[in-house]
């Protein structure tokens, strides 16, 4: 009985062998449209690319694009072997930042295009070297993200706290989850488990302190992180969890979603995410009633900083061309389309995100309240300290407050361990 | 340990050499060929996906590299480096307590597995549902498990219930729990595999032996012990090196989905710190390094396993 | 306290410890079933509970939608039965010639084989893929089977030698005298005793062939040739994680698993060496 059974999946296996060498191979240099092939992580979401390759198809039929889709989380593991071998794909994305920098060599620098590309991009600066629109810029962005303090109105009103005007300063912030905790509720949602902290927290409290100056400092790793300004940022980012403003699980949950959903279901009064792509005001206004969801800036500690009232802005994901692609000319055509209008409406649209492109018709725009405050915090851009930390540093910094919020580290002992991750970066090292 | 009812395991294997055949060279020489072309394509597969990347993996351990740039020869610089790297003493401490949990793993499964074959009642509904854990994907396992562990969880609601408190600790939140929590989870994952591997070991030893060693009336333990064992020792030593040079590694998308080595690095283990170190640290040259310490610590631990295993798989002569 | 008496209570402690484990063991997948079934609200509202504000299968409706599911479906079929096939095969062939054959050299063979075994595999990523791209494989589904059957390779050769081992060299001798050849004695006298093992192993493979991210990830990186479960993962975003959707697209991506241990479930516990005699 086995046997057979056995037997029948050995045929089973052999066929597969057979009809494997059969197929295969394809493409070939016919003479029919030109096929890109992209790698992405589906920035956005499913339903966004599949509009994306279809409009763009429809406008282009010369070029036809092959979606080489790949899972967020693993999308190191794929990319980082294409790079070191220099073959793969022709269109590749990275984050704006760092990420991007430090796989620069992967990609065509864009040259005179770049201004073409820029010309009615909000910010463009983060696909560019050193966040210098005058040097080598090595993508194209379409979406803009950034972090912001959404707050449920419902529960500041329960703590009776007025829900039209949140806590604006650190002091004013303390004495509301103070309220909140009394009312029952967690002030501030988190999830210190990963990166995103590091990304999402970290830029809002730094920007107290560092001028944009020190913020491309922290970029090239000339600014130690032993530094009081960086110091003091670490003190602060320790405060939100060892003053007992957060959810107690929070070193072990992640943000997502865990952290999210305790803000969704109710039970927190603020949460810090951001803006674009997902738990933003589109989600949350889902989950609790557009007319109940605040957003406001994340609560100035030094009011007089010349940061302290912007917004750290950054583009999204970053489509570039690759040096080992033999269809560069195609591969730059849609990735310049990409920060087109076309592709503006497209992310409005059907990724409910924030739009780089200026020209995006307004009426496009949604009407929910929230929205439209977001409008009025991201109309003063700076940098975006959190896309500037490497690897380690990020790794570190999340590690650390982790540590803190359990008492087992000293701000002090966080800060050498984020300078020992600052020189342990490879591609922060000085003198290379 | 009683070896007579071990030796009725193996009925009268070897006690009268076989009737060997006087041969010439000419038939081992063929022989000879036969076996070499029947291990050949276990070779090459081995060689090919395995032992050439392990090799390029050890030369890029000598290597210097930053990020995607230009990697350069660093000698044994990657190597020294870990002695100093208190995340690397802390992962391969982690490691060294992962380890030392093996027995559970060995013997759990293993009792499950007997009750399973003696026909406890429902015995067909547990073989079947014991191995759902093994299945599931660990994506799912790691948001459950985040919310089961949690302060106010389900589980410490239930010590609280039923008078424990004392017992509900913050579960992911201390040095140690968070990783034995996570052990736990693992051993949650795989015991199922254990189940199924020791029912197939069972399966061979016919009923009567085993019925016929239950006679004595001796406890379940004192069977367990000196009839089972003894007569699974080829099903034991496969999954005890299963579970040796597998823990580690199994344990990896548990903790990318769990705890990502937190609380600070109070799960980190090697496997993960290489994954951090290459893909997320962009230093592919220590990451390598570490990944070549982590191949020879697995490979000390189970050496007594392989050897014994070696032994196992080629011991008759002939 | 007669001794019948203990040794009944004894038998309730007995399942009723079974039925703990039993009930630790089913819970996920109920998790995974009941989560399926919520909206990413109701989700957020309860993650352990049932879903109190509704049932819905949008969920599946959405995996349904997002996935081109049939020839994901294929892709996974043909990649897991090709490596579970050809691994299984290689490891009964080495299995056989060490253990059966005066060979020379066997056991250098077999120690290299098991010593692959402990080899971590985020440490070999980089190499692999250079290897396979050497190779020229790929995107392609050979690449996928051929690293598979390698990666399954040395535990089924530990378990089959040690099956094989057990089978009395005087059987094989008799057969050898009747005039049977080796593949007979492999595939018609060894295969049969084994069936347990080899029902154990079939198991075991497919489960995580089927399961795997890291190697369709690498080696077929994101083309259309990707497995189901890399489908399946693709449903939660970079920030957008819906616990909800991907228990939907798990629970798809999870019978095929579960057929394929009701059919070999029953040879887990068949097979013996009594059954051998022909």
């Amino acid at each position: 009985m086995f046997r057979r059974r056995l037997a029948g999946a050995l045929a089973a296996g052999v066929a597969a062998a057979v009809a494997l060498t059969g197929c295969g191979g394809g493409d070939g240099a016919s003479d029919g449209p030109v096929t890109l092939k992209v790698l992405t992580w589906e920035p956005g979401g499913t339903e966004y690319w599949q509009q994306v390759k279809s409009t763009f198809e429809a406008g282009h039929p010369d070029i036809k694009l092959d979606m080489q889709s790949v899972p967020f989380d693993k999308y190191p593991e794929v990319q980082g072997p294409y790079i070191t071998s220099q073959s793969g794909p022709d269109v590749m994305a990275n984050n704006a930042g760092l990420e991007l920098f430090d796989r620069r060599g992967a990609y065509v620098p864009l040259g005179d295009r770049a201004a073409e590309i820029n010309k009615d991009l909000v910010t463009y600066s983060g696909a560019c070297e050193d966040f210098d629109t005058s040097k080598a810029c090595f993508g194209v962005p379409f979406s803009y993200q950034g972090n912001v303090l959404y707050y449920n109105k419902e529960v500041l009103t329960a703590a009776g706290l007025d829900p039209e005007t949140p806590p604006a300063t650190w002091d004013e912030f303390g004495a509301a989850c103070e309220a909140v905790k009394k009312a029952g509720k967690t002030c501030l949602a988190l999830g210190l488990s990963g990166t995103f902290p590091a990304y999402w927290d970290f830029p809002e409290i730094a920007r107290n302190y560092l001028t944009e100056d020190d913020i491309r400092g922290l970029l090239a790793g000339t600014l130690s992180w032993k530094d009081p300004k960086l110091v003091q940022t670490l003190e602060k980012l320790a405060e939100i969890t060892t003053k007992g403003w957060t959810n107690r699980n929070a070193p072990s949950i992640t943000m997502l979603p865990d952290g999210a959903d305790i803000f969704q279901r109710g039970d927190a009064a603020f949460a810090g995410t951001i803006i674009s792509d997902a738990v933003n005001w589109e989600a949350f206004g889902k989950a609790l009633g557009d007319d109940k969801l605040g957003v406001t800036r994340w609560p100035t500690i030094n009011p007089d900083a010349p940061l302290a009232q912007k917004f750290s802005g950054i583009e999204g994901a970053v489509y570039g061309v690759t040096q080992w692609s033999d269809k560069k000319e195609a591969g730059l055509e849609f990735i310049t389309w990409l920060a087109g209008k076309e592709n503006g409406e497209l992310w409005v649209k059907h990724a409910k995100g924030q739009p780089l492109n200026t020209t995006v018709d307004q009426s496009l725009l949604p009407s929910s309240p929230a929205f439209k405050k977001i409008q009025e915090l991201v109309a003063e851009p700076t940098l975006h300290a959190g896309v500037m930390l490497s690897g380690p540093e990020a790794d570190a910094l999340a590690r650390g407050w982790q540590q803190v919020t359990l008492g087992q580290l000293t701000v002090d002992k966080w800060a050498d361990q984020m300078q020992q991750a600052l020189e342990r970066s490879p591609t922060k090292r000085q003198g290379n | 340990m009683s070896i007579s009812t071990a030796k009725a395991a193996e009925p009268a294997v070897a006690t009268t050499p076989p009737p060997v055949r006087r041969n010439r060279r000419s038939t081992h020489a063929r022989e000879w060929w036969f076996g070499a072309l029947m291990v050949l394509p276990a070779l090459v597969l081995a060689v090919t996906f395995k032992l050439v990347p392990l090799a390029r993996g050890v030369v890029t351990s000598f290597e210097q590299s930053s990020g995607f740039g230009d990697s350069s020869f660093a000698g044994f610089d990657n190597y020294t480096r870990m002695f100093d790297d208190p995340v690397v003493l802390a992962s391969f401490r982690n490691a060294l307590l992962v380890v030392a949990t093996l027995p559970v793993w060995v013997v759990f499964p293993l009792v499950l597995a007997v009750l399973i074959h003696q026909r406890a009642p429902g015995w067909k509904f547990f073989r079947a549902v014991y191995f759902v854990p093994y299945t599931i994907a660990p994506i799912v396992v790691g948001i459950m498990f985040r919310q089961i562990l949690a302060p106010d969880g389900p589980i410490n609601a239930l010590l609280r219930a039923v008078g424990l408190r004392p017992l509900a600790i913050e579960w992911l939140n201390g040095q140690n729990s968070a990783l034995f929590s996570l052990v736990a989870v693992a051993l949650w994952s795989f015991f199922g595999l254990g189940v199924m591997t020791y029912l197939a070991g069972l399966a061979t030893i016919p009923d009567e032996v085993l019925e016929a060693a239950y006679l004595d009336g001796a406890g379940f333990w004192r069977r367990l012990l000196s009839v089972v064992v003894p007569m699974l020792r080829p099903t034991v030593a496969y999954w005890s090196v299963l579970c040796a040079s597998g823990v580690l590694i199994w344990l990896f998308p548990l903790i990318y989905a769990l705890t990502q080595g937190g609380p600070g690095n109070a799960t980190m283990l090697p496997e993960y710190l290489v994954f951090l170190t290459t893909f997320q640290f962009l230093d592919r040259g220590y990451g390598s390094a570490i990944g070549i310490a982590l191949f020879a610590f697995v490979a000390v631990l189970s050496i007594f396993s392989v050897r014994h295993m070696f032994t196992e798989g080629t011991r008759k002569p002939r | 306290m007669t001794r019948r008496q203990s040794a009944r209570i004894g038998r309730y402690l007995l399942t009723f410890a079974l039925v703990v484990v039993a009930v630790a063991a089913i819970y996920p997948l109920l998790f995974t079933v009941v989560s399926s079934l919520k909206t990413q609200h109701g989700f957020a509202q309860d993650p352990l509970g049932l879903p109190t504000s509704g049932i819905t299968l949008e969920n599946y409706v959405e995996a349904f939608k997002r996935m081109d599911m049939p020839r994901l479906l294929l892709n996974s079929i043909i990649t897991t039965v090709g490596g579970l096939v050809l691994s299984v095969l290689a490891a009964m062939l080495v299995a056989y010639a060490v253990t059966k054959l005066r060979f020379r050299g066997g056991k250098v063979v077999f120690l290299l084989i098991i010593i692959t075994l402990t080899i971590p595999s985020q440490a070999i990523i980089y190499p692999l893929y250079q290897t396979v791209l050497d190779l020229g494989m790929t995107g392609e589904y050979q690449g996928l089977i051929l690293a598979y059957a390698a990666f399954g390779l040395p535990l089924g050769t530990y378990q089959l030698a040690g099956y094989f081992q057990q089978v009395p060299d005087e059987l094989i001798e008799a057969a050898r005298v009747d005039g049977a050849g080796h593949f007979t004695i492999l595939f018609r006298l060894l295969a049969p005793i084994a069936t347990p093992a080899l029902a154990a192993l079939a198991i075991f493979n497919f489960v995580w062939m089927w399961n795997d991210l890291l190697l369709p990830l690498v080696i077929m990186g994101g083309s259309d040739s990707k497995t189901l479960m890399v489908g399946v993962s693709m449903l939660s975003g970079q920030y957008d994680v819906s616990v909800p959707l991907v228990s939907a697209g798990l629970i798809v991506a999870l019978l095929p698993v579960l057929v394929i241990y009701l059919v070999f479930q029953r040879q887990l516990v068949s097979g013996a060496l009594a059954g051998s005699g022909k």
